[in-house]
């Protein structure tokens, strides 16, 4: 049921990603949740989300093709190779797609750096958990300093990364390694994933290292700081974990917390990639309605 | 000594000294380096020799360490010295891509390894698939192996073989066995799979020859073993000892003891500055359970802020760091050295 003003949406896959954005669509005051859908009712992530009284439907994109009124919002969390079909699937119905797989397809969206450019875009790209909480380090990095290499090495707990995610390790390189080349404008970047097994789980990491020239302690820290400080606005467990920096070379470490009720602290990758993509689609619905109230008026 | 166990059974011994032997070098080997000790094993005819940067394809860079050489130059310039030997290569998924392996299998590599941390087989899936589906001898290794239960091991190790895996094997990437952890490890392994075992040791309690030859008598089919131990920490199980003492046992490997006593001299003199020794540094990551590849970066920035290099070995332990997550390094130092400070006796001000 679609509540006044509010755009439906409907999240693709249940798997970790899919079920906690649900579950923050669900605490939106722009977007209503019209269902979940996953490939088979049996699945953990279907059951959880009947539990927490979400909408589901078990067929896949079937279940978002053959609906009486199409979603305005659909959020892709399946993995990087389903997503082109889905997306064909749905350009008939004029569907904002938000693709959290790490596919490429679509305009990728860093919301504290050009979250206005994703309005407008029919498929837009979540980049990965690990661009989301680099890029906008990097970026402001490289606006105030000369950087010719930076690397990108990300740590996600085992049990916050689930089989989506772990079939698509080489697509999470690629497109981090592109975001972050598009974002700085570095040509020679590399991304790295590592997995932790430790218990308790160790915190979502990313690990920044730039190669360039004239780098200060002060500069580079007061930068990273600032960016952290912008990214709690909606991811509130975002914090710079370690700076290091010489003349020639700078290291930042983040650390993404997760907040809110459900998801565990650990979980900082969901946390961050789904806060914004919620953004995302939030801005989009705010942008629809002052369109909607321009007509009216 | 002979054993019935070994009764004339042959032991498979892969050398990864142009691998592992690269952490020791902060990955600087050289063309002429490979070459001459490629050719030195070739003619001593060790069955498989295995290239690369110390964390495998695709993994220059400045978390590990970047080489010397380009993935491409290493591959090409062993490649041509072995006429007999195998060529193997060691990829981590998250590090290197299929890209890297389609490289490889250009450059001609007869055997890949696909490494993940020993809980986490099925980051190789799609890779050993792809390997699989190229027709390429595709083997799955477990690295920091003693994280997990012999019984864990032997259900990661029958799903690697689900995703196409020909072979399965434990890095012991710590140094941190005793023999009957190896023993107890292996044999659920065995029981697990019926593809070929193998076990790679570390020497950092002196136990590398002494675990592997406990890995053979579980039944592992492969060992490896590289030239004066070179290799990551405490080095690697010792190539040129492991070899006659297993034939002393009664196990077969065909390779020729006076060449292959000449390829470690050659190794000795060309590739390394002094073998790798049982150092305090390396026995404590033996005991922490850190992999040993971490050497050479924690004394590097254990130096830079003033703190011990044993208690951030031990910190990593506690963290339950495993290979790769070199960046938490700067993290532990950094704190260490912050509540130094902040402990340290207040100076009184006249």
């Amino acid at each position: 049921m679609k509540r006044a003003g509010r755009l439906s949406a409907a999240v693709l896959g249940a798997g970790l990603i899919g079920v906690d954005l649900a579950d923050k669509i669900m605490h939106s005051d722009v977007l209503d949740l019209g269902l979940v859908v996953g490939r088979d009712g049996a699945n953990a992530g279907l059951r959880q989300a009947t539990r927490l009284g979400m909408p589901i439907a078990d067929r896949g994109i079937r279940s978002l093709v053959e609906v009486d009124e199409p979603f305005d919002v659909v959020f892709d969390a399946t993995n990087a190779v389903a997503h082109a079909e889905h997306a064909e699937q749905l350009a008939p119905f004029g569907t904002m797609l938000v693709d959290l797989t790490p596919s490429r397809a679509g305009q990728m969206v860093v919301p504290t750096v050009n979250g206005a450019s994703a309005v407008g875009n029919s498929d837009v790209s979540m980049v990965t958990c690990g661009g989301q909480a680099a890029i906008p380090v990097l970026h402001a990095i490289t606006c105030e300093h000369r950087v010719d290499y930076v690397e990108v090495v990300t740590t996600a707990a085992t049990l916050s990364v689930g089989h989506g995610t772990r079939i698509n390790l080489d697509e999470y390189v690629d497109t981090t390694q592109d975001a972050v080349r598009t974002f700085t404008g570095v040509g020679d970047v590399k991304a790295i994933l590592n997995i932790s097994p430790a218990r308790p789980p160790a915190t979502f990491r990313v690990a920044m290292s730039m190669l360039g020239s004239g780098f200060r302690e002060d500069s580079v820290r007061d930068l990273a700081e600032g960016v952290a400080k912008e990214l709690r606005e909606f991811v509130g467990g975002f914090v710079v974990s370690a700076c290091s920096v010489q003349e020639e070379r700078a290291f930042v470490a983040v650390e993404v917390m997760a907040s809110g009720e459900r998801l565990p602290r650990y979980a900082g990758n969901l946390d961050i990639i789904n806060s914004a993509a919620l953004s995302v689609a939030e801005r989009y619905a705010d942008d629809r309605r002052s369109i909607a109230r321009a007509e009216a008026s | 000594m002979s054993s019935t166990a070994a009764a004339g059974r042959t032991i498979q011994i892969h050398d990864p000294t142009l691998r592992d032997g690269h952490h020791a070098v902060r990955h600087q080997l050289d063309a002429d380096q490979l070459r001459g000790y490629a050719e030195a094993a070739n003619a001593a005819g060790i069955p498989v020799v295995e290239v690369g940067h110390g964390n495998g394809l695709g993994a220059s860079s400045l978390q590990v360490g970047r080489a010397l050489l380009s993935d491409d130059e290493m591959l090409s310039t062993v490649r041509e010295a072995l006429t007999t030997s195998k060529m193997a290569v060691f990829m981590l998924p998250g590090w290197g891509t299929v890209r890297d392996l389609d490289n490889a299998v250009a450059h001609g590599v007869d055997l890949v390894r696909i490494g993940t941390h020993c809980t986490e087989g099925d980051l190789a899936e799609r890779h050993l698939q792809h390997l699989r589906d190229a027709g390429v001898e595709a083997h799955a290794v477990l690295l920091m192996s003693h994280m997990a239960t012999p019984e864990r091991l032997g259900e990661e190790c029958a799903r690697l073989v689900g995703f196409g895996a020909s072979g399965v094997g434990i890095m012991d990437s710590s140094g941190h066995y005793l023999p009957g952890d190896v023993t107890e490890r292996i044999t659920a392994m065995r029981a697990a799979v019926d593809v070929p075992v193998m076990f790679h040791g570390h020497n950092n309690l002196g136990m590398a020859v002494a675990n592997s030859v406990a890995a053979a008598d579980a039944g592992a089919d492969i060992l490896d073993a590289c030239a004066r131990g070179f290799g990551a920490g405490a080095g690697n199980t010792q190539l040129e000892v492991l070899v006659p003492v297993l034939d002393r046992i009664g196990y077969r490997t065909g390779i020729d003891l006076y060449k292959l006593l000449d390829a470690a001299d050659l190794a000795e003199r060309d590739l390394m500055k002094a073998p790798p020794a049982v150092d305090s540094i390396a026995i404590v990551s033996g005991l922490a359970g850190v992999f040993s590849g971490f050497k050479t970066r924690v004394i590097d920035v254990s130096a830079r802020e003033g703190v011990d290099p044993r208690d951030v070995f031990f910190a990593l332990g506690r963290l339950q760091a495993v290979a790769g997550q070199e960046d938490l390094i700067v993290d532990v130092a950094q704190t260490m050295a912050k509540a130094a400070a902040e402990n340290a006796p207040e100076r009184v001000s006249a």
